[in-house]
């Protein structure tokens, strides 16, 4: 190996910028998080952990941890799910896979808010697309569903501006915008089951395909779910685009869906309260290192078998 | 040698029909919701070709019956009533690029992505190659630290760049909208790995015909790496392209330098009655690039993600 | 009644035939081995037989019962792969459990956690015959292990012991020591056979080594392209090759082959030297003369009947020694046992001259088919018996 110093060159400019872009703020956001510092202020006080009291006994972030941990638990489930289901049955298919996957891995591709302000215009009350087909369907057997009936009834819920369905449609659209990224990972994972397990299982006696899946296939897709569970988690976790672009004040009907970025967002950029935003910052940080973390030892433990 | 004949739902002893039941239902599954998926861009381009009173009353179809219609805002600024029947498609594109200076939004769209890509290959690229093939003291230290910073995720740190940016006066500049980005550690582990897999002869073929180690990353290893930067730069064009949230933390003032997303948002801030064509159509023409490049090359972004991805 | 009828087995992928025709009959509790180089079909033929694929044409009888329709789960086959495909995540007990639990157990013995607990005596059973199965194999050390942690030997005999497990009708086995090395392989064969032995079992065997079809089957079958080209013990196959591809598959090292003709008395010739006599038939400057390496031997001074070559290279083995001749100015190469006694002084370049001593010279006519040799008779041509 060659004695240069030319690694210095090469090393100094990544190595410079991750202490400053990284390292640095991260310990700016935990000494600000301690503080009162406004931006453009001249000083700031050292407030001791006020701020995290704050964010514990509140209810604003009450709500804001409701908020978020609603969207995430059903996020997350939700986008492994369909996108584990989806790569099962395109691998499954004989013709059209490839038309499938474009299909369904565009709404990756597409800016989130682009698309979640064309997902407002559809769940719009009266304009929307969304409750126009659910009144064609009035009059037919689906009224036989009560929820449907009553809507037919009295109008079909105002969903965004409805404070007990707001977070579920935000949820809903983060779910329909993810589950295609899942679901080209699990197509990726599936391939790499080796073929004779499945013909293992078959002369073993596993007839349906609920057998071969539990015996076979969610076994050996056991690194990507850990894989695929915990981008999905930190990806949730970020939520912001969907939220600031349908209640840029506020956090929802009753601030049902003032999840934590927004929470960051509003009062350090807005509200210019940088203390308390950064107590949030410390606290998001801790929730996502904890599960890359976390995904780490699984991974190394219960999930490599060779 | 072993076949790879699909052993999932048939077994061969099962009379394969041209219909047969379970694949038709496969099929029906999809389909419905390769319609749920759909139904966004649906709405949206479609939208994007009608007029405002086929908007609110649903009707037209796809495409919109396309008859002319009275442009309100043209009538308000004391034009004749036969001087404004515009059709709805043009009105609707034409709106959106004249409302707002969109083409100025798409514009700085392609400046920021492209400078942010090449300033992360600049910054990547040498690294990875030392971090792979180089052996010097607080390698494996510099290595350790990548990876801590791959735990990191990048809103975290929004809030302390945005101060320090802010209290250098960088705010509202093309600078705040790109420096954060210029270090990408995912690049540099990615990079890394595939370097990792060049073999050493190469390299060391090269230093014997004289070559600096400067112009080796430039003229062996980034030709060999191109497969690699083109996963990485899908996925980061794909990112930034679409990044709202930064853009939006740091360009508080300057219409000027609004990414598209922003323009968009700027669009939805004033809309009213008439203008959800042309917000619509604006859409449109934001999300159309991406898409149009993922349809042309299907595989090279699904295998880039996958490759980005299983890394 | 056989155990196995395959009948007129065809497979095609696409335009391509794979198997032309098949006839093979195998009867209850032999050891019966398809061996052939690589894409000649055998594996293909072992998966119809199994149910892992539909032949193009042709039925499959197992037994008394025609299976065509009848998936691989319902034909009570089991199989070693080559990898032996082993539950990675499972224990190797859990792994020679599966077969027992996909049989014996209903749904609800079949859920997670409360599973054991509702079928208890029936997991209690599995349990005994896995331990059971474990200690024939010896294996028991092993059952509460994972495949990752095992050494190849060890993981075949726990895909040996998945297949055992539930005393199916017939083993059906794809090149399963392929993956050994070289040592364990040869002792993988006496295991296998004395298994079998044990067992009394039909299996079903397939590789590309004759070496493993020589030692450990009943009757072994040599495919190529498709077809059988000849079916029947060991010692038929290895002494009286039904065509001269056969001929060359079986025994190492391979046997020499050397153009010559035969004349109208029958008397096969190379290079003048008669080398056999064949029973009838019109004079042939085509035929081609197999002489194996171990029947023959550096002549003794004076002998008569002997061919020459060129010393170019020797093989010591150790317990024999090979010596490789270039006859007929270079154009052919032999290859001669000898012992090291006898030849270690001999230098390279020398020429060597070399007698059939014992066993046979095959005659195989211009179609590749071998011509019936006359019985011993007083003739010129040094027989041996």
């Amino acid at each position: 190996m060659p004695r240069t110093m030319a690694h210095w060159w090469f090393v100094g400019p990544a190595l410079f910028l991750m202490v400053a872009i990284f390292l640095l703020p991260i310990g700016i956001a935990g000494a600000l998080s301690f503080s009162d510092y406004s931006l453009g202020s001249a000083g700031a006080s050292w407030v001791g952990f006020e701020n995290y009291e704050k964010l514990l006994t509140s209810s604003t972030y009450e709500k804001m941890f409701g908020a978020t941990f609603r969207y995430v638990f059903v996020v997350v489930p939700l986008s492994v799910g369909l996108g584990l289901g989806a790569a099962l049955l395109i691998s499954a298919t004989k013709s059209f896979a490839d038309l499938y996957k474009t299909i369904y891995f565009l709404p990756v591709m597409a800016a989130l808010i682009a698309m979640a302000i064309v997902w407002e215009f559809a769940f719009h009350p009266t304009i929307g697309i969304v409750n126009a087909t659910l009144e064609r369907g009035c009059g037919t057997v689906l009224e036989g569903w009560g929820w449907y009936a009553a809507g037919c009834a009295d109008g079909f819920p105002l969903w965004l501006t409805d404070r007990d369905y707001a977070i579920w449609v935000v949820a809903f659209i983060g779910v329909w915008q993810g589950f295609g990224f899942n679901m080209v990972l699990y197509l990726a994972g599936l391939t790499s089951v080796p073929r004779e397990l499945y013909q293992a299982a078959e002369m073993d006696g596993a007839k349906s395909g609920w057998d071969r899946f539990r015996l076979v296939t969610w076994p050996m897709l056991g690194p990507t779910t850990v894989f695929v569970v915990t981008i999905s988690f930190i990806r949730s976790f970020q939520v912001f685009d969907t939220v600031e672009a349908f209640y840029p004040q506020g956090g929802g009907p009753s601030k049902s869906v003032y999840v934590i970025m927004f929470a960051i967002y509003e009062k350090a950029i807005q509200q210019n309260l940088m203390g308390i935003g950064a107590a949030l910052t410390v606290v998001f940080l801790a929730f996502v290192m904890v599960l890359t973390l976390a995904q780490r030892r699984l991974v190394e433990r219960k999930v490599h078998y060779t | 040698m072993s076949d790879l004949s699909l052993p999932v739902a048939s077994a061969p002893s099962v009379p394969t029909f041209r219909f047969s039941v379970a694949e038709t239902v496969k099929h029906v599954v999809l389909i419905l919701g390769a319609l749920i998926v759909l139904l966004p861009f649906y709405v949206m381009i479609s939208y994007s070709l009608k007029s405002p009173a086929e908007i609110i009353q649903g009707t037209g179809g796809f495409f919109g019956a396309q008859e002319a219609f009275r442009d309100e805002y043209c009538m308000k600024l004391g034009k004749a009533a036969a001087d404004c029947m515009v059709t709805p498609v043009i009105y609707n594109y034409t709106t959106a690029f004249e409302k707002a200076p969109l083409l100025r939004y798409l514009f700085n769209g392609v400046v920021v992505t492209a400078t942010i890509f090449l300033l992360q290959v600049a910054v990547a690229l040498p690294c990875s190659y030392a971090l792979a093939k180089l052996r010097f003291w607080g390698r494996e230290a510099v290595f350790g630290l990548v990876l801590f910073c791959l735990l990191i995720p990048v809103h975290a740190i929004a809030l302390p760049l945005y101060i320090g940016l802010a209290k250098l006066g960088l705010t509202n500049t093309y600078a705040a909208l790109v420096i954060p980005w210029t270090i990408s550690v995912f690049g540099i582990f990615l990079m890394r790995q595939f370097f990792m897999t060049v073999p050493d002869d190469l390299i060391d073929a090269a230093r014997m015909d004289g070559m600096s180690e400067f112009s080796i990353i430039w003229n062996v290893m980034l030709p060999t790496a191109i497969p690699a930067l083109l996963a990485f730069a899908i996925f980061s064009v794909v990112a930034h392209w679409n990044d709202y949230f930064w853009p939006r933390i740091v360009i508080t003032g300057n219409r000027d330098l609004f990414t598209p997303p922003l323009g968009l948002r700027e669009f939805k801030g004033d809309v009213d009655g008439d203008n959800f064509g042309p917000m619509m159509a604006t859409a449109t023409i934001i999300v159309a690039p991406l898409i149009v490049a993922f349809l042309i090359a299907q595989r090279r972004f699904i295998e880039g993600i996958t490759l980005s991805g299983m890394k | 009644m056989p155990a196995i009828r395959l009948r007129s087995i065809e497979k095609s992928f696409g335009d391509t035939p794979v198997l032309n025709a098949i006839d093979l009959t195998i009867e209850a509790g032999e050891f019966l081995t398809l061996v052939g180089p690589s894409g000649c079909g055998k594996s293909t033929l072992l998966r119809i037989l199994a149910g892992l694929e539909a032949p193009s044409a042709g039925s499959v009888v197992i037994g008394d019962r025609t299976v065509d329709g009848v998936r691989a789960a319902d034909r009570n086959l089991a199989m070693v792969f080559q990898s032996y495909a082993l539950y990675p995540h499972l224990t190797i007990a859990q792994n020679m459990m599966t077969p027992l639990r996909m049989r014996d157990l209903g749904f609800a013995g079949r859920l997670p956690l409360v599973g054991p607990l509702i079928a208890r005596d029936t997991y209690r059973a599995m349990r005994a015959q896995v331990e059971e199965t474990a200690k024939i194999l010896r294996i028991e050390a092993l059952l509460d292990r994972k495949p990752g942690q095992l050494s190849g030997g060890q993981r075949q005999r726990a895909a040996l012991g998945r297949a055992m497990v539930r005393k199916p009708v017939a083993f059906l086995m794809d090149e399963p020591l392929s993956n050994l090395d070289a040592a364990l392989r040869i002792h993988m064969r006496a295991e296998l056979a004395e298994l079998h032995r044990s067992l009394k079992t039909t299996f079903v065997y397939v590789t590309h080594d004759q070496a493993e079809a020589l030692t450990m089957s009943d009757r072994m079958a040599v495919m190529m392209d498709g077809h059988i080209l000849q079916l029947g013990a060991p010692d038929e196959v290895y002494n009286h090759p039904h065509e001269i591809r056969v001929a060359e598959f079986v025994g190492a090292p391979k046997i020499n082959l050397l153009p010559g003709e035969v004349d109208g008395a029958g008397h096969a010739r190379c290079d003048g030297v008669v080398l056999s006599r064949v029973a009838t038939g019109a004079p042939s400057d085509k035929v081609t003369i197999g002489l194996r390496p171990e029947h023959l031997a550096v002549a003794d001074k004076g002998e008569a009947g002997a061919l020459t070559g060129r010393l170019v290279h020797r093989e010591n083995l150790g317990s024999d020694l090979y010596l490789h001749l270039a006859v007929r100015d270079g154009a052919h190469r032999m290859v001669v046992r000898a012992t090291p006694q006898e030849c270690f002084h001999l230098p390279l370049g020398d020429i060597v001259r070399f007698v059939r001593k014992r066993g046979e010279a095959l005659v195989f006519g211009a179609d590749g088919k071998r011509l019936q040799l006359s019985p011993i008779e007083h003739t010129a041509v040094p027989e041996v018996a």
